[in-house]
């Protein structure tokens, strides 16, 4: 079927036109970013090197367009015109005249659409699972470091452990369907999640232990925002209704912590080593301190500089992971628009039609190429201090 | 006929050295000249900052990337420096002149034998026979006083202590015969007996290879020992120049004479000549002000004279090459005494406020690897006893691993005793670590530590980590309570209430260690235990944070350990001394005991490391054989046999078998030693 076409440059002005949110909320950011940049320390000085300023704003772009994604996608994700199947870049809709900017995928669904609907997926699940790896990483890390000897011992054991298993073949287990429809996904994530409770909790209760007042209102809040997303991400009860978690989803995030918070901790317990022995631990420990104060006031904000330049790497790592998991045809649902899904949809009839592989592949490089770059400039920032 | 002039070897012409930054040029080195004739040692003194460092790379035009020469000249033995190629220079560079700087494990290979790395220096720039680089630098190693060439030869660096590092450093840049050496801070990094050590050796090659040197320092007593001719640095030019001896008698620039009157000399008390801080700080280099750079900071400041154009050199006396860049010359009155801060009365001190009995602190330390078993027992401290009393500054005086910070940490509960009795107004500590102690005894040992830039929070503002101190003492019982008593400390240790919101990267090293003291004093201290509080900052900035140390412990008759390895200092602030070495406390008495005669074999040692930078003053030498031992491998006997310049003159080897009584030498004097009256009596002061 022939379909009338808007032409190449029609389709290059509509798709940064369908855009206009994200160019805009960009244009603002950037102009605060500038206007600031002496008062917002490292994030500040991103802006004078070209690198650091094209991975932070890759990285919002995507954002925005996460954010904005209703305005920025002319369909639903789902929504199939029957008419449009494989229909090529810039078709035009004869019923509606709506224009397909990216074409249609073989079930006549548009792809710009779809790949702008992805980056809500792709955005919220990395990130998520990338800062839960990072406080697992970071409670275990952070006793190995500073008590060293046994504790130290055992916990690089069982890291070493899960570091030394091959990570694909833990993914197919985890979320294969024999395994996900075992109670063990939801233990694992039961246990996983307990740890930024605590994390927050002991936070809390170590910074305000001499003041009551402020003490009990603090931890009982914590307690309670901890108990609601617990109830909520692992037995997808949430009161409210507002947070929840596919079963799938959540293997996938179980996956994912479970494979990379090893990395984090062995990074947090070199960082923790090196830092206890600074002048100002000894001076909080001569001060009465208890170790869970020092270790989190005292040494982890002095280590946060790697650590930010690895959840950078880390997000982009944990992005191309799920797309793995969806070419594999793991994880999400196969209607589910993000990138790796689709990438595996599209490439069973790359040989016919290319179009509807390519947004979501450049989408997924260009994600991981913003937060390598974010990462390499965080890092050059940083060694200048 | 024609005198024969002898050709300079350096000429250093308004040399100006910049570095390129993204904020722009920054100046660091301004209009500096100089000349050094073959075999002169030409030293240059200078703060942290100064630009000091930057001129001796300059001249090698090593600099750093962003680093470059704009302006002057630079004549090496007639050539032109500045205008030489890339191959051109690297055949200066090692053969010509050679480098010789702080760090000496940066300097050398790790991999490699220290012999192969001696060989190569022959081999490359000569292209000598095997046979021929062994032998020279095998003459080397004898040369700088290493024992045992053959066998050091074959070790790796690592194996060697860093005295001994830095004398290999040494050998390796004499082996290509340069004529000109440039030494950057070399002892830096050296304890004091060892330091003497390089210092007499660096000399002693001085007229053996009649090597020209530059010798780059902050410390004016040893520019005094070593050099011939010096030029003071101050924030990028130098300020004084001319001969040792005239610059050191007759100070014609009052930065040089501000340095003399902030430094301690083993000859001043605390109670009757305070030290006389500079005010202020260094400019940075892009903060500094119009006319001269020292005017802000100046006790003559002419408004309109100083600060009106930029000052040339002036000559003091031309006869002696002597210049100074101050155009008051003529009309201060150089020799008019400073205006001495107010003298203290001494004060008396109370009761006892802490007692140490016979502590011991063994380490048990497990063999490296699964083939090296069996544990190792480091006796870090032995038999250590003595007592503090309230407003009494009682310092610890020792070289690396003499155990002055095992004991330290044993005070504080950072650790626990092996063995022994330590007694906090009355209560027994020695078992308890701090976290298990009350909160007053907590709060009442409180520690100044060494290193300004790892005493604070980096992530922290300066004031949260004050409150939080307080806090956590109980102190206030509101969070404004706190807060008011937070810039009260602030105050208390001369920092303005703004500071409270600072980061510490915000703050100089001084105002990070003032920070320190007023965290230390947060919760009224009955002891405060200062490690090295002052050693890492430059001279001006010594003297002002010494002597607010100083103040708040008078007024609130807190009870100081201080800790330290320069005796100028300790002279000038303790009332009693502990002298510790391997472990041990070899002598212990007042300040007046401990500095006069009889000494212990070891104090005298260390009293004659001291570098002076008094001219008038004459010191004798005594400069100690080999290294101090490990810990780890103590020797039998007496710690110190194995150094000790006395041994032969106790009968029946008794010091390499039996430890020595603690003897007693009147009114509290006590001695670790087993030499007799006689020897004891004849002894002569170190200085006079």
């Amino acid at each position: 079927m022939q379909f009338e076409t808007i032409g190449p440059v029609g389709i290059l002005l509509g798709v940064i036109a369908r855009f206009w949110p994200v160019w805009i909320a960009l244009a603002i950011v950037l102009a605060v970013g500038f206007r600031l940049r002496k008062r917002l320390g490292i994030y500040g000085r991103l802006h004078d090197d070209w690198a650091g300023l094209s991975g932070l704003m890759i990285c919002f772009f995507w954002l925005f367009t996460a954010i904005f994604a209703s305005i920025v996608a002319p369909f639903e994700p789902l929504q199939q015109i029957a008419i449009m199947k494989d229909a090529p870049p810039g078709a035009i809709d004869p019923d509606t005249g709506a224009v397909f900017l990216l074409g249609a995928d073989r079930l006549a669904r548009d792809v710009f659409s779809r790949m702008v609907f992805g980056s809500q997926i792709v955005l919220l699940i990395a990130p998520a699972a990338t800062l839960f790896a990072l406080i697992v990483g970071t409670m275990l890390g952070l006793p190995a470091g500073y008590h060293g000897g046994r504790i130290d011992g055992v916990l690089s054991f069982l890291a070493n452990l899960v570091l030394a298993f091959p990570v694909i073949l833990l993914f197919y287990l985890l979320v294969t369907p024999g395994v996900s429809e075992t109670p063990i996904p939801q233990v694992l994530a039961g246990l996983f999640l307990v740890f930024p409770v605590m994390f927050f909790a002991t936070l809390v209760s170590t910074r305000y232990s001499g003041q009551p007042k402020l003490l009990a209102p603090l931890l009982l809040a914590t307690l309670v925002i901890g108990a609601w997303f617990y109830a909520g991400l692992v037995f997808n009860v949430d009161p409210l209704g507002l947070i929840s978690l596919a079963p799938n989803e959540l293997n996938i995030f179980v996956a994912v912590v479970f494979a990379s918070s090893p990395g984090v901790f062995r990074i947090v317990r070199g960082l923790t080593m090196e830092i206890r022995t600074r002048d100002y631990v000894a001076a909080a420990q001569t001060r009465g301190e208890g170790p869970w104060y020092i270790m989190l006031w005292e040494i982890l904000p002095n280590a946060r500089g790697p650590l930010i330049v690895d959840a950078c790497l880390r997000v982009g790592y944990t992005t191309i992971l799920l797309g793995t998991l969806g070419y594999f045809g793991l994880g999400l649902a196969p209607e589910s628009p993000d990138w790796g899904t689709a990438i595996k949809e599209s490439s069973r009839l790359l040989r016919a039609h290319i179009h509807p592989a390519l947004p979501p592949v450049i989408a997924l490089m260009s994600f991981v190429l913003g937060l390598n770059l974010l990462a390499d400039a965080i890092r050059e920032q940083a060694l200048k201090d | 006929m024609t005198v024969a002039v002898p050709e300079p070897l350096l000429e250093i012409e308004d040399l100006s050295i910049s570095f390129f930054t993204r904020a722009g040029e920054v100046q660091v080195v301004r209009d500096f000249s100089t000349t050094i004739m073959p075999g002169e040692i030409m030293g240059i003194v200078g703060e942290s900052g100064s630009g000091k460092s930057t001129l001796a790379l300059g001249i090698m035009r090593g600099l750093p990337s962003g680093g470059r020469i704009v302006g002057g000249r630079l004549i090496f033995k007639g050539r032109d420096v500045i205008s030489m190629r890339e191959r051109e220079l690297r055949q200066i560079r090692g053969k010509e002149i050679a480098m010789v700087y702080q760090e000496p494990m940066a300097s050398l290979n790790p991999a490699m034998r220290i012999g192969k790395q001696l060989m190569e220096v022959p081999r490359v720039h000569e292209r000598v026979s095997r046979q021929e680089a062994w032998e020279r630098s095998l003459d080397m190693v004898r040369a700088v006083g290493l024992p045992d060439p053959e066998r050091i030869m074959q070790t790796y660096p690592h194996q060697l202590s860093g005295g001994q590092q830095q004398r290999i450093v040494i050998a390796m840049a004499l082996l290509s015969k340069p004529s000109l050496l440039i030494l950057d801070e070399p002892t830096t990094a050296l304890d004091a007996t060892v330091e003497a050590g390089i210092i007499e050796l660096i000399k002693d090659l001085s007229h053996r290879y009649g090597t020209a040197m530059l010798f780059v320092s902050h410390n004016l007593g040893l520019i005094l020992e070593v050099c011939d001719r010096v030029a003071v640095m101050y924030s990028g030019e130098a300020v004084e120049t001319g001969d040792v001896r005239d610059v050191f008698e007759r100070m014609r620039h009052p930065y040089t004479q501000g340095l003399f009157r902030a430094i301690p000399r083993l000859t001043a008390d605390k109670n009757a000549h305070p030290l006389i801080a500079i005010p202020g700080q260094q400019p940075a280099p892009r903060e500094r002000p119009k006319g001269c750079n020292f005017g802000p900071r100046c006790p003559h400041f002419r408004e309109g004279l100083c600060d009106a154009a930029d000052i040339p050199m002036v000559a003091v006396d031309a006869a002696n090459a002597h210049f100074s860049r101050c155009i008051r010359i003529g009309e201060i009155d150089w020799d008019a005494p400073p205006q001495a801060a107010a003298a203290h009365e001494p004060i008396a001190p109370g009761a006892p406020v802490l007692e140490v009995e016979d502590v011991r602190k063994y380490y048990q330390e497990n063999g490296n690897g699964l083939l090296a078993g069996g544990t190792r027992v480091v006796k870090a401290n032995e038999a250590i006893s003595f007592d503090a009393r309230e407003a009494e500054t009682l310092a610890i005086v020792g070289e690396s691993g003499s155990g002055k910070s095992t004991l330290a940490k044993m005070l504080v509960g950072l650790e626990t005793a092996t063995n022994g009795r330590i007694a906090y107004r009355r209560t027994e500590i020695q078992d308890t670590p701090v976290e298990e102690r009350d909160r007053k005894t907590v709060a009442g040992i409180q520690m100044v530590f060494q290193n300004p830039f790892d005493t604070l929070n980096p992530t922290q503002p300066v004031g949260a980590q004050i409150v939080r101190t307080l806090e956590k003492f109980r102190i206030g019982r509101t969070a404004g309570e706190r807060r008011d008593r937070m810039l009260k400390l602030l105050d208390l240790v001369k920092l303005p209430p703004s500071f409270a919101n600072r980061k510490p990267r915000q703050l100089s090293g001084g105002q990070k260690q003032r920070v320190g003291i007023a965290r230390a004093f947060a919760g009224n201290a009955r002891l405060v235990v200062a490690d090295e509080p002052v050693s890492t900052l430059d001279v001006s900035v010594q003297a002002a944070v010494t002597e607010l140390l100083m103040d708040i412990q008078r007024s609130n008759r807190t009870t100081m350990l201080f800790i330290s390895h320069d005796l100028s200092l300790v002279r000038y602030i303790a009332d009693r001394v502990i002298v510790m070495y391997l472990g041990h406390i070899v002598e212990q008495g007042t300040t007046e005991q401990i500095f006069s005669p009889p000494y212990h074999p070891y104090t005298e040692a260390l009293l004659s490391a001291v570098p002076l930078a008094d001219p008038q003053a004459t010191k004798r030498r005594i400069v100690l054989k080999g290294e101090i031992p490990s810990p780890v491998d103590p020797p039998s006997g007496c710690p110190f046999q194995t150094r000790c310049p006395y041994k032969q003159l106790v009968p029946d080897k008794l010091c390499e078998r039996e430890l020595p009584p603690f003897r007693d030498l009147g009114r509290g004097h006590r001695s670790l030693c087993w030499l007799g009256d006689d020897v004891l009596g004849e002894m002569r002061p170190v200085i006079e």
